[in-house]
């Protein structure tokens, strides 16, 4: 009876099951996949940088969600095949090359009548595009809308989009914030007082690094002048663990932020610990229980 | 690990703890064995940024065991709740077949949890071997999180069993000793949830992380736009779910029993699952609008991608499920009607109300834009229909949900007052009031759902917590007043358990596998909807499989997912009725 009843309602849940299943391959069929990457240089010609930009506004950048550049498309935001020729009288003292560069990087700053302000930067994710990619975009936009591209990537475009594109980490910037950088020289940057920092994560393990930081006077490299660099004990540890991490990462070292020096932060003995206290604690009740039982039985 | 227990104690503290042990001992193992074959694993297999799990993709693999984990995780997590709320409703009318019920409830948690463990085990050791450059990258951001999280599993390992071995011991005078151990069991098992959500969120709406990934805010990570939302509505999801399978349970044990008896008491089991299931069911659409509100202000362009980009199809199927859903539930109380005397009184409304519920069905499941030949696109005007294409937008399919759920809610209503009468001289008005309450739901819904066609769509989904709080105020509203209109009320005649049709019961059983194959699918677009970010906009997915599959491929994946949990939970079952027999 009951493995007869169990194989009706397995039939059941197999026939259920099955029409979803089958609705699902009624509904319209497509992949999408992640955007190509496309390298721009200063040289990349005119009629190839509106090819990317053309393929950067279908993928990466994500327009598409919201705009049309041909006949069918959506129409949250405006039509793009009329962006163009509409850039150069938007807004005055804009021409139509600046206007659309404008509309890419703060798209807030100028609203189409009509239409919300929605648009997020294209510089910020999810679309990420690089200096040099929103002028790809720009490209495209233009000779799509029948004029002639003026859109020239810089050098200074691919280096700014270089830089973009990696990421400034964190620790790097604080050690603007906290002075590092006005006598230190790191990645190439920085003042020459003190020694270049770029392979200190290579001589010296992190903790050493983040015991310089809270006590200057524990070493001194050799042709540095003694005693000219401040204590950061005062300094929030995070910024310190930072600061490590990237000096550490220039080396190729990875190093947790979270407080990687402590032995508490290994993953086996945190689980072990866990692991020990919840067996102690239970067999120490467990023995009180015995203890219990063998006085309840003894009266 | 050598500890020695009496094979049969003789007090009962004394067993329950040498029970509890026993699992403390066994999650310990099972996680000292994970630790170790991850350890081993990755110290064996030459370094890489992803790897396959010998010729399946590595997204398909994590994507399986997780979504099993996940879903009984959300049977452990929502069995427990509805045990607790069925005991303290036990304690509070001093009816028995409440306390036998929630124990009925417990009984099917014990093997759950170890399959819970062992897919959560399985899942991790997935993560390390198959993405291990984004598992130490999450690792080292949420490092202090984890630790948490498993002390977090032994505080609920302990006081779930605890909660079972105690439960004969732990009665009378020593009951509020019971209910306080089943409340700890869920904070327990709600801190694991929200946890665990604040990893999944993070890679939805990253927040306390630089332009780099470097870890900012550890809090910010945890608290970003979407955990709360999440949170949420996966509790009440969680409770619905867990609901819906004992339900299933019960139609089971139903259509397997050999007496009257059993008939009735599983009758009953079934009506109080469905109870749960549906009555934590009606609000998840709210909890719904506020986790896509959440995502709007995130990203407008997520939203956009989720709600009219590639998967707003997948829609179309969800609207499919949940008209199915409220279909069936609605079957299930008519047809239960027939049980209680006096209720024939209300089949009169039975007809109109599954007319509202074809039409908001037929809204709902209307797509946007049809894909269509050049010719029928030039007969339509456009790519979308003149007509019905106004329905496939979010301001009819709002509308129609929350009609559907204002119907559900009447539905139940008039089951629950089947054989009642109510005798308070102020019935007639209180009446009045409570038609009027939904009346004036309905105008707040439909009168905001037209209006939602001429704002924008940041705009527009801002009226759909208007539209929730009208339906919530017409429940409150309702409920309100009947509590005191039915109190002393004549009673028509006593439900007679066990007299329902056999059809009833697969009704449960669908309800069960369609809420199961609807989270696999939400589950997917949620995770989906990254597309080809591990960390939206921050983190890309690097490997083969980082594009997003077609919704024909994706269904067939969630459809074994399922049929795979439904042959996990017939084991739980049998191992629950062999337990039974046993005692």
């Amino acid at each position: 009876m009951l493995a007869r009843t169990f194989l009706k309602i397995f039939i059941f849940v197999l026939v259920v099951v099955g029409i979803y299943a089958y609705v699902g391959q009624l509904v319209p069929q497509f992949e999408e996949h992640p955007p190509k990457t496309r390298t721009i240089t200063a040289e990349t010609d005119r009629d190839e940088l509106s090819d990317i930009g053309q393929e950067l506004l279908r993928g990466k950048g994500g327009c598409l969600i919201c705009h049309k550049d041909s006949e069918t498309g959506n129409t949250r935001g405006p039509d793009l095949r009329q962006s163009a020729a509409t850039a150069a009288s938007r807004k005055p003292g804009l021409d139509a090359e600046a206007y659309l560069l404008e509309s890419l990087r703060e798209p807030g700053a100028f609203l189409v009548p009509g239409y919300p302000n929605m648009m997020p930067s294209a510089l910020k994710p999810p679309a990420n595009l690089t200096p040099a990619e929103i002028k790809a975009v720009v490209a495209y936009l233009q000779v799509l809308g029948g004029a002639e591209s003026t859109a020239v990537v810089t050098v200074e475009d691919v280096e700014q989009s270089k830089r973009v594109a990696k990421g400034d980490h964190r620790g790097r910037t604080l050690m603007d914030q906290h002075g590092c950088t006005a006598c230190h020289k790191v990645e190439d940057e920085g003042g020459e007082i003190a020694p270049d920092l770029t392979g200190a994560g290579a001589r010296f393990e992190p903790d050493a690094i983040l015991r310089k930081l809270n006590d200057p006077a524990a070493w001194t490299t050799p042709n540095f002048e003694e005693g000219l660099m401040p204590s950061f004990a005062e300094a929030p540890p995070g910024d310190l663990h930072e600061i490590v991490a990237y000096l550490s990462g220039l080396a190729g070292k990875s190093y947790n932020p979270t407080g990687a020096a402590s032995p508490w932060s290994h993953e086996g003995v945190r689980l072990g610990l866990v692991i020990f206290i919840a067996n102690g604690l239970m067999l120490v009740a467990l023995a009180w229980a015995r203890r219990r039982e063998r006085r309840e039985a003894a009266q | 690990m050598s500890a020695r227990w009496p094979e049969r104690p003789a007090t009962p503290t004394a067993r329950a703890l040498s029970q509890t042990y026993k699992g403390v001992l066994k999650v310990s193992l099972l996680l000292v064995a994970t630790y170790v074959v991850a350890q081993a694993l990755s110290g064996f297999l030459p370094a890489a940024g992803y790897r396959d799990l010998l010729g399946l993709s590595n997204r398909t693999a994590v994507w399986i065991v997780a979504e099993l984990h996940l879903m009984f995780a959300a049977f452990v997590l929502g069995v427990p709740i509805f045990a607790l709320i069925t005991e303290v409703v036990g304690v509070a009318t001093k009816d028995r077949r409440y306390d036998d019920l929630a124990r009925e409830f417990t009984k099917l948690l014990a093997m759950a949890y170890t399959l819970t463990a062992v897919l959560g085990c399985t899942l991790l050791v997935l993560f390390v071997v198959l993405y291990p450059k984004f598992t130490a990258y999450m690792h080292g951001l949420f490092k202090p999180t984890w630790a948490l999280y498993l002390t977090l599993i032994f505080a609920e390992v302990i006081f779930a069993y605890l909660y079972w071995y105690t439960w004969d011991h732990l009665q009378g005078a020593r009951k509020r000793w019971h209910i306080a151990l089943g409340v700890m069991v869920n904070l327990w098992g709600t801190a694991l949830l929200f946890i665990a959500d604040a990893w999944v969120t993070f890679m939805m709406s990253p927040a306390g992380i630089d332009e780099a990934g470097n870890l900012t805010s550890l809090w910010a990570a945890v608290a970003n736009l979407t955990w709360m939302p999440i949170n949420i509505h996966r509790l009440l999801a969680n409770v619905a779910f867990g609901g819906a399978i004992a339900a299933a349970y019960a139609a089971f044990r139903f259509l397997a029993a050999r007496d009257d008896a059993e008939r009735a008491r599983f009758d009953w089991m079934g009506y109080v699952g469905s109870f749960i299931a549906i009555g934590a069911f009606i609000p998840l659409p709210f909890a719904g609008y506020w986790l896509g509100r959440e995502i709007y202000q995130f990203s407008e362009q997520m939203g956009v991608s989720m709600m009219g980009g590639g998967f707003s199809w997948l829609w179309i199927l969800q609207a499919m499920l949940i008209g199915s859903l409220f279909f069936a539930a609605n079957v299930y109380l008519w047809l239960g009607m027939g049980r209680i005397p006096g209720a024939e009184r209300y089949t009169k409304f039975q007809v109109p109300m599954m007319l509202i519920l074809t039409l908001g069905f037929l809204v709902w499941a209307t797509p946007r834009s049809i894909i269509a030949t050049g010719s029928e696109m030039v007969a339509m005007g456009g790519s979308h229909h003149p007509f019905l294409g106004l329905f496939g937008v979010m301001a009819a399919k709002n509308t129609a949900v929350n009609v559907m759920i204002l119907t559900t809610f009447f539905s139940f209503m008039l089951y629950r007052r089947g054989n009642r009468v109510a005798v308070v001289p102020w019935a007639a008005a209180g009446k009045a009031v409570q038609a009027l309450a939904i009346a004036a739901a309905a105008v707040v819904v439909v009168g905001y759902g037209v209006y939602s066609y001429y704002v924008p769509s940041i705009v527009r989904i801002g009226y759909s917590v208007y539209q929730v709080t009208a339906v919530l105020a017409a429940m409150v509203v309702f409920v309100a007043i009947d509590i005191p209109l039915l109190k002393g009320a004549r009673e028509i005649g006593p439900i007679a358990w066990g007299r329902i049709p056999a059809r009833a019961q697969y009704a449960l059983v669908f309800l069960a596998v369609t809420f199961t194959w609807l989270m696999g699918l939400m589950g997917y677009i949620r995770s989906g909807i990254r597309q080809h970010w591990h960390v939206y906009g921050r983190v890309a997915d690097e490997s083969a499989n980082a594009y997003t599959m077609t919704h024909g491929d994706a269904t067939l994946i969630v459809s074994g997912i399922v049929v795979a949990f439904f042959l996990l939970v017939a084991a739980v079952f049998f191992m629950a009725m062999r337990e039974e027999r046993k005692a």
